[in-house]
């Protein structure tokens, strides 16, 4: 069995059910991200795991044993949650050394286990400062530690970035994923943000309306999105109606929605002969926006808009009104 | 939410409600019924009532109550609305000292302040050893807090420098766009503390009785003066002066969770 | 100064000391019958009763600590006032929390029923008490029946029964005191102890009290002067037979006795300094107990 598995989970609120038949496997030392829109049932998931919240139905196993039942104490896990994560009346060093002081371990040991995870998380001068002296990022990377410090079975992040500064948040996603593996801990991870679930994750679970909607590596769900909720949420997916795309590329996709990445139009100035593998149509520049590396040209086929984006090095000087052709490979397009 | 915290959350509070309500309910029993010398009283009545309603001692008493709380709530309201106005306006600096002032009859409380006036005025002659002015002096000063409190929350609430700016750029003067704008929309505020203090005043016990004179009568000196005489009479005056007090408090309490109802639908403006 | 100038005096920024007139009256109120009583208070201690041509002595307070029945005076009141001010933020501490930990319509009952008694003090309450406790009291009469001892053999017009009726009317104002502190506990700082392997005492005695400190402290400010100030519900209980400092204040300057009215003044400072005191200390241990705090 694998190390941790949700199975047929079912949790209502009220009124209101927020976690649908939910079957879900994580291998041990993943980093799996649950991802979604706000409401969807994803950290609910994550706090029935830790014990938080109990499930209406269904069963939780973790490393072979069933923890349906049992008090989150007693479950073996961390946690970091988006904010208020650490004791205020506490400093860094009694923060961390929290849980291992309930477990009764002698001082000495305490303390060389402390400024061992303070030096992994980058934090090893400020342990003797309190919460309020420290910046979000650097509350959330002691939390990180006072989780971790108890060599926890599962580390679980509840959107724990999503309160922090966007500069410091991508330098902190590349952090926290080199702790994981380093530690080699299976740790789950909960997100709306869907650029932060790629750069993190080994796999992704992405959430709809209390299902999973789609599941996959990163690359898999990028490239290949199953349904229009997937495209819509991950990456900047042109879609177009299937009759609306066939018409102007002169093909047949199959399905009612075409997904079309944006990167994946070739644009050029001169007409582009089509093929079995490749699809063509001419069109006007509408538009473009620059979004620093990438220029996004909105692009006018015949009443059909799509979106184009071109690496800046290669933009090509197109205005407004200039007549563009582009072509797609046609394998690259997909059908929903 | 644990299931074992909820209950015995429960338990304490139903503790601490019984422990509370035990000589209320005790006293209003007391005052309907003839007798109660067992467990369940006897002959149920209402004529304790009907004797102090129709005691003009007691009539006079609660005449004097409502005179002796109005008139320095008025005089206080009054004379904050101006200071506050004038400092938070022109001089932003004296403010800190006003708030001071005004924060010092929270220490003194009743016995200080009603023995200090004694001593400073009950020797001399002129109008201010009035027994009476004594005691409106002396109960301005004892709601002074609670008034501050209430109209500088208000004026914090709608930011009131803001609004007389903006009233001043459409022509109006200071002083009038005060009384036109900023007054009626603090105005739940000043409700409010006013209430309070009545609550307060209602409530007082030593300054009536260190400062004024012996047919001066608020509901608590006639209450002592029942309670000595005839405690079935005074459980009726007191089951009065309960009502009166749940009354102010219900109304408070309903202003203040409009009020914050109203600040949740505007979105915290 | 000309018609039109009226004005454009009043609106003039030279003229805006105009204004101050506003505050005549709020400074009239507050000298003539805040600061001038109080001045005059401590003026007056350092006189003398019976002879009215000395000024300053300190004849009333050597009088005061050398006396027994004054020295009585301030051993009960501090007895009385801290002993009621301790049972009530133990009580306010376990009813706020379990408001914290409740919702619905049985939390807001609780905090209507703490609103209604809070005003609940003085002749009332003394009343109240003694229809129930009192020597013909309604619940002894019960325990008479019943043969409950401890309820028959107590009497209520003693200082233990004055302290019953302090501890009744510091409750609700402790806990609606400490209730909107209990807001600051945040729920994710008791999901991290149950985590890493802690229990409700545990999460209590390391987390919640210590960041409850600063308000308990405030409280217990509030809560000392409030019951050293009290004078109604005691006089109501025992009148001037109990040595207690604001009854004992208010006997030398009204009442059937010759009035010393000095040494009278003499007692208010001593119970304002012993205010004041305790003020200080309390600021001073919040101080160092609070040091994580941002500032």
């Amino acid at each position: 069995m694998s190390y941790i598995r949700f199975e047929k989970i079912n949790k209502i609120f009220g009124t209101n059910h927020v976690l649908k038949d939910i079957d879900l496997d994580v291998e041990k030392g993943q980093l799996v991200t649950l991802l979604g829109p706000s409401g969807c049932g994803k950290s609910t998931l994550l706090r029935c795991l830790a014990g938080l919240e109990q499930v209406t139905d269904g069963h939780i196993y973790l490393d072979g044993q069933e923890i349906t039942d049992v008090v989150p104490r007693r479950r073996g896990i961390g946690m970091v949650f988006q904010q208020y994560s650490l004791f205020p009346n506490m400093n860094v060093r009694d923060n961390v050394a929290y849980g291992l002081k309930l477990k009764k371990i002698p001082k000495a040991e305490i303390d060389q286990k402390v400024t061992q995870m303070l030096e992994i998380v980058g934090l090893s001068e400020k342990i003797s400062q309190y919460p309020a002296q420290l910046s979000g990022g650097q509350q959330q990377r002691v939390a990180l530690a006072r989780a971790m410090v108890t060599a926890p079975k599962v580390l679980l992040l509840d959107e724990p970035l999503s309160a922090i500064d966007a500069l410091l948040r991508k330098n902190l996603q590349i952090e926290i994923r080199r702790i994981q593996q380093q530690l080699g801990i299976t740790t789950i991870f909960v997100t709306h943000d869907q650029d932060e679930a790629m750069v993190m994750s080994d796999m992704i679970h992405l959430f709809h309306n209390g299902r999973i909607e789609q599941s996959g590596t990163p690359e898999q769900i990028y490239t290949r999105p199953a349904t229009k909720f997937a495209a819509t949420f991950i990456g900047n997916y042109n879609l177009p109606s299937a009759a609306d795309f066939n018409r102007v590329f002169h093909t047949d996709i199959a399905g009612q929605d075409v997904a079309v990445r944006p990167e994946i139009i070739v644009l050029s100035k001169a007409p582009v002969q089509p093929s079995d593998t490749l699809l063509a149509a001419e069109g006007k520049i509408v538009s473009h926006i620059s979004h620093g590396n990438l220029i996004r040209f909105g692009i006018d086929f015949d009443g059909l808009p799509l979106n184009a984006d071109v690496v800046f090095e290669n933009r090509m000087d197109f205005t407004e009104g200039d007549r563009v052709f582009a072509c797609i490979k046609k394998d690259l397009v997909i059908g929903l | 939410m644990k299931k074992g915290t909820k209950t015995s959350a429960n338990i304490v509070m139903t503790i601490v409600i019984v422990w509370l309500l035990i000589p209320l309910l005790a006293t209003i029993i007391y005052s309907l019924f003839e007798d109660w010398t067992g467990i369940v009283p006897r002959g149920f009545t209402l004529a304790n009532y009907q004797k102090i309603f129709t005691d003009t001692a007691f009539l006079t008493a609660m005449y004097q109550t409502l005179i002796v709380c109005v008139i320095p709530i008025a005089i206080t309201i009054v004379v904050v609305l101006l200071a506050l106005f004038v400092v938070t306006v022109y001089f932003p600096r004296l403010e800190k000292y006003v708030q001071i002032l005004c924060m010092i009859p929270y220490t003194i409380q009743g016995v200080i302040l009603s023995v200090s006036i004694l001593i400073l005025y009950a020797k001399g002659k002129s109008l201010l050893s009035g027994r009476m002015v004594m005691l409106m002096g002396a109960y301005c000063i004892i709601i002074l807090p609670h008034i501050y409190n209430g109209i500088r929350n208000g004026m914090r609430a709608i930011n009131m420098n803001m609004l007389l700016e903006a009233a001043e750029m459409l022509g109006e003067s200071k002083l009038r766009a005060f009384f036109k704008v900023i007054v009626p929309n603090i105005l739940t505020g000043i409700t409010v503390s006013s209430l309070l203090a009545v609550g307060l005043l209602f409530g007082d016990y030593v300054i009536i009785r260190n400062l004024s004179s012996t047919n001066v009568n608020n509901m608590q000196k006639f209450l002592y003066q029942a309670m000595k005489r005839s405690s079935t009479e005074a459980s009726a005056v007191f089951v009065v002066i309960m009502l009166i007090t749940f009354a102010i408090t219900a109304v408070v309490l309903t202003l203040q969770n409009r009020s914050t109802l109203e600040k949740i639908r505007n979105g915290g403006k | 100064m000309q018609q039109k100038s009226k004005h454009s005096m009043l609106t003039s920024r030279n003229n805006r000391y105009f204004y101050l007139l506003a505050l005549i009256p709020f400074l009239f109120l507050i000298v003539m019958y805040e600061l001038l009583p109080l001045i005059m208070l401590v003026v007056d201690s350092f006189g003398l009763d019976k002879d009215a041509s000395v000024r300053f002595t300190l004849e009333n307070y050597k009088k005061i600590f050398s006396t027994l029945s004054y020295q009585r005076a301030i051993i009960n009141s501090l007895k009385i006032t801290t002993i009621s001010t301790v049972i009530g933020i133990v009580v306010a501490f376990l009813g706020a929390r379990a408001a914290y930990n409740s919702r619905g319509k049985f939390r807001n009952v609780f905090l209507t029923i703490l609103n209604m008694t809070s005003n609940f003090a003085g002749v009332p309450l003394a009343f109240a008490y003694m229809i129930i406790l009192g020597n013909a009291g309604v619940i002894k009469q019960i325990a008479d029946i019943y043969g409950i001892e401890f309820v028959r053999n107590f009497d209520l017009y003693t200082s233990k029964g004055l302290t019953m009726m302090y501890v009744y009317f510091q409750i609700p104002l402790s806990t609606l005191l400490l209730i909107p502190a209990f807001n600051g506990i945040r729920k994710e700082w008791g999901e991290a102890n149950m985590l890493l392997g802690g229990s409700s005492t545990h999460f209590w005695t390391r987390v919640g009290i210590p960041v409850l400190l600063p308000s308990l402290f405030s409280t217990l400010s509030v809560l000392f002067a409030n019951a050293l100030c009290a004078y109604a519900t005691a006089y109501a209980l025992l009148m001037n037979n109990f040595s207690l400092l604001p009854v004992n204040i208010s006997a030398s300057f009204v009442g059937d006795i010759k009035t010393k009215p000095k040494l009278g003044a003499a007692l208010s400072v001593v119970m304002m300094l012993i205010m004041c005191l305790v003020i200080l200390l309390n600021n001073f241990i919040t101080k160092k107990t609070t040091k994580w705090e941002s500032r």
